[in-house]
């Protein structure tokens, strides 16, 4: 996929750019306004990650650019602010989704990888890793072909993976993506390994091979052998 | 004691006293100016009595007059002469009754007889005048007296309205709800300044405190940028390589720190925010819906501590933020969960003007202090700003909360001020 990250925030840049620059990625950036605007006017993407908070520009108005000149990129604007008025001014904009700093890559990347996937949406929306298939439409998983009966957070669980194939993704992540505002509550991650647990062994059951490894207690990575 | 209460005694009480005194002057000294013209009187009539005996040598006949009454008594050897002025009681003949009256008892000698000439005259009428003006002093006491407290009661407090006007405008002065200060035109100065000076008073706190939440406001969303920059580092780095299982639970801690503080940041702005009234998502919510919402939720924590959950559910509407709905039931389950016990148990009872949430939990009751921000018990893992924030939505939303401690349980009602809202 083809992606602009705008960001003035440098490191952050780096971060984001070494992360989604996987093999079939094509990443640019742009750290400041009028960079932004003139990429967007010459290209397209299939995603652009919008930092409000830019130097010379409110970020809002590239929106109101993309508008103007018809394109239909996929939007996920990145924000300093819990506001809700900004997101849904940003939604009502077009935005597709509304990410607060600070964030996970991997939140960030599962995020993208759907925004990008409903864009391409061909009426054949469906990830396929190796045996395993998930058709997005319908919520089926399947292993070579048998379906296997997931629960929601298990279903959950399997798609962020696969947007993270070949990542480490921590506990803290997963713990957010699943349960985000409750998880306040509880910051043993004991559930997050029930659920791994239960995920894993229906996939293996079903015939698959186990892709899911734990990466020192901090975390885990799903991955080809 | 009010200051116009404790001034009209005094002024009353001075002015009972000045006049009293007046009054008692005045009575003396109107009576010994008519004594002494009653002495004078007295002593004409002797005079004329003295010059009739040279003349004539011999007593006037004893005269009966309407206020004047003569009388001789013949004395015997020996005695001295003398002159005396008093007080007697005067006999009058056609009234036929005692009046008071004034004598002069004098001696005189005719040939070789020694005489006591006593002249009475009536005092009646210099009494009744006497009286006359004392009564008329008390009168006029009276009526100022009552003029004054009827000063007092009606004109001081028409005075003192602007006073009171900005008195009650202070204590409802409310620094969250930004309520403005309205003065009241006055004529006197001593109101005019004291207007000015609550006004300003008024705009200088107001203004403070609006810079206070805007920068802790800047103050957290500033630290948001840092924040997401040492997570995407510590998400770059954990990709980077191979990393040693110390390595590991060192970045936990640090995911763990970053969470908390991210945590912290987002209670912080998000009590500004209510503070602000910045939520505009006010709606009317169905609180029944948001609490089945929210069991079903947290259901699965409850299933793994073993905590009985038991909900009694009636229609109840309240128009608030859907947002804040949320939040103030998140973390009141929250902390009845957090701060339960396993196979504990959880009961919400929610009616149309109370929403009622009990917990059994360890046996210690919670105290005002609880509810202070950044105020947590030893125990407690949490940031302390849970119970702040709900304090917050309800002040925001004219909730009242009240905390009870039946029996070991912790209970919090949330009353609903239907009238008010």
């Amino acid at each position: 996929m083809k992606i602009l990250i705008v960001e003035d925030e440098r490191p952050l840049l780096e971060s984001m750019l070494t992360y989604f620059s996987d093999v079939g990625n094509i990443c640019e950036f742009a750290s400041s306004y009028t960079l932004a605007s003139e990429k967007i006017n010459l290209y397209n993407y299939d995603c652009i990650l919008l930092d409000l908070g830019l130097p010379d520009g409110e970020g809002l108005n590239l929106l109101k650019e993309l508008k103007k000149l018809k394109k239909s990129d996929g939007v996920l604007i990145i924000s300093a602010r819990h506001s809700l008025d900004d997101k849904l001014t940003g939604l009502d904009l077009g935005a597709d989704d509304y990410l607060v700093k600070p964030f996970h890559l991997s939140e960030l990347k599962a995020r993208v990888t759907a925004i990008v996937r409903r864009k391409k949406f061909d009426g054949n929306n469906v990830i396929t890793f190796n045996e395993i298939t998930v058709d997005i439409t319908n919520m089926e998983t399947s292993v070579n072909n048998h379906p296997i009966t997931l629960t929601k957070k298990e279903y959950d669980l399997l798609i962020y993976f696969l947007s993270n194939k070949g990542k480490v993704v921590t506990k803290n992540a997963i713990a957010e993506h699943l349960w985000g505002d409750e998880m306040d509550i509880s910051d043993d991650f004991d559930f997050i390994y029930t659920h791994i647990k239960n995920l894993r062994k229906k996939i293996i059951e079903a015939g698959a091979n186990d892709y899911m490894q734990s990466v020192y207690g901090i975390g885990y990575k799903f991955a080809s052998l | 004691m009010k200051l116009a209460d404790r001034y009209n005694r005094v002024n009353l009480l001075t002015a009972l006293i000045v006049l009293l005194i007046t009054g008692l002057i005045y009575y003396v000294v109107i009576h010994f100016i008519f004594t002494e013209k009653l002495d004078r009187d007295l002593t004409v009539e002797e005079d004329e009595i003295k010059q009739y005996v040279a003349t004539y040598n011999k007593l006037p006949l004893p005269a009966s007059f309407l206020d004047q009454q003569v009388h001789y008594k013949l004395l015997n050897r020996g005695i001295k002469e003398s002159r005396i002025f008093k007080n007697t009681t005067f006999f009058n003949v056609k009234e036929n009754e005692s009046e008071p009256g004034r004598s002069l008892v004098t001696t005189l000698s005719q040939g070789n007889n020694l005489y006591e000439v006593n002249i009475t005259k009536s005092r009646l009428e210099a009494e009744g005048l006497v009286r006359i003006i004392l009564l008329i002093t008390l009168g006029v006491t009276c009526l100022l007296l009552l003029s004054l407290i009827l000063i007092n009661r009606l004109f001081l407090k028409r005075l003192w309205k602007p006073f009171y006007s900005i008195l009650d405008q202070m204590k409802a002065f409310n620094l969250v709800k930004m309520s403005d200060i309205e003065l009241n035109k006055t004529e006197v100065d001593e109101f005019q300044e004291l207007n000015s000076s609550a006004a300003q008073m008024a705009t200088s706190v107001r203004q403070d405190y609006k810079e206070l939440r805007n920068f802790t406001d800047n103050a957290s969303h500033e630290m948001m940028t840092p924040l997401a920059v040492i997570n995407s580092k510590l998400d770059t780095l954990l990709q980077a390589g191979p990393i040693t299982e110390k390595q590991g639970v060192l970045m936990e801690d640090i995911y763990n720190a970053i969470n908390r503080l991210t945590r912290l940041n987002q209670s912080l702005l998000l009590l500004t925010k209510i503070e602000n009234n910045l939520l505009s998502d006010v709606q009317v919510v169905d609180f029944r819906e948001v609490i089945t919402e929210k069991c079903r939720q947290f259901q699965e924590i409850l299933n793994r501590e073993n905590i009985v959950l038991s909900v009694d559910l009636q229609p109840c509407e309240i128009e608030m933020s859907r947002y804040l709905a949320d939040i103030l039931l998140n973390n009141l389950l929250g902390n009845a969960i957090k701060y339960n016990k396993t196979n504990g148990y959880i009961s919400i009872i929610l009616k149309a003007d109370s929403i009622e949430i009990t917990n059994s939990g360890k046996n210690f009751a919670l105290t005002e202090q609880h509810f202070e921000r950044f105020f947590k018990s030893a125990s407690s893992e949490g940031m302390g700003l849970g119970l702040a924030i709900i304090k917050q939505i309800c002040a925001l939303y004219n909730l009242s909360i009240r905390y009870s401690f039946p029996g070991g349980n912790h209970c919090f009602t949330l009353s609903i001020n239907r009238q008010v809202s």
